[in-house]
């Protein structure tokens, strides 16, 4: 169980059965349906309340994110820190400005292009998230196991679009 | 407070369970749009069928009932997830 733990890497069905468990037990003990990305509007939310409150007030914040430590914030902080014990076990764990292998090859190693793509990545996925309602792991499988035709068609649309962005920064090397 | 706790041990699951399957590096998400690593579907759809087996198996049995489903407005989930995959797949992750 232990050498398990220590694993550098699972197979992709033992970790996704991992996961389809956490979302059978949290669905049946609290009815939560577990995400990611709501946790980012809840914070928000309360930044906003802080220095603009005007922006706070809006339908947006009162009626479908609430600002304030949610369930979801505390799901997001179990996240980050059930990861770093993950990589802490397995001695995956290094502090790096720049960490894939992959991105160094392809794109060189410039710090403040990783960092410029991730910033303006992040702002455009959470961004498309808010919109959809829910991100890969609320909407797409938290709806995809009712099969809730919303999952679906963000599926379907989140590869539609991924696709050609990454033929785009790959181009010959796609 | 129970509900705070208990999703802070979800979150710590998932996040273990994420980083197993090697999501939280930028080559496994990318890879996945390049159709040269597919970990990212292997592991989204197993998590969806355990889930979708337990969740309706508890509740054919009584014991658990149904939370509220997603919502469905066509164009919203549309545009939303376009714009997402363009986050994903530049950013990865």
């Amino acid at each position: 169980m232990l050498k398990l733990l220590r694993q550098k890497e699972w197979s992709p069905y033992l970790a996704g059965t991992l996961l389809g468990l956490v979302y059978v037990i949290s669905i049946a003990v609290t009815g939560i349906i577990p995400g990611a990305s709501g946790a980012f509007e809840n914070i928000g939310g309360l930044i906003a309340q802080a220095v603009y409150p005007d922006l706070a007030k809006n339908t947006y914040f009162q009626f479908v994110m609430p600002p304030g430590i949610t369930t979801a914030v505390m799901i997001l902080l179990g996240i980050v820190i059930g990861a770093f014990v993950s990589a802490k076990l397995s001695g995956d764990f290094k502090l790096q400005t720049v960490s894939d292998p992959q991105w160094k090859r392809v794109f060189g190693n410039a710090t403040w292009k990783r960092w410029l793509v991730l910033f303006i990545g992040g702002i455009i996925l959470e961004f498309g998230a808010g919109i959809a309602g829910g991100c890969t792991s609320g909407l797409a499988i938290g709806g995809g196991l009712f099969l809730a035709p919303s999952a679906f068609i963000f599926i379907a649309a989140m590869f539609a679009s991924g696709i050609p962005v990454a033929m785009l920064m790959y181009w010959r090397k796609y | 407070m129970f509900e705070m706790l208990f999703s802070l041990v979800v979150g710590f699951t998932f996040g273990f369970a994420l980083q197993k399957a090697g999501l939280s590096k930028y080559h496994k998400i990318v890879n996945v749009f390049r159709f040269t690593d597919l970990a990212v579907l292997k592991f989204m759809m197993t998590t969806l069928a355990v889930s979708m087996v337990g969740v309706f198996a508890l509740n054919s049995l009584g014991i658990v009932a149904l939370p509220n489903i997603p919502a469905t407005y066509v164009i919203g989930n549309l545009i939303g997830g376009l714009i997402f995959g363009v986050g994903m797949a530049g950013a990865g992750f």
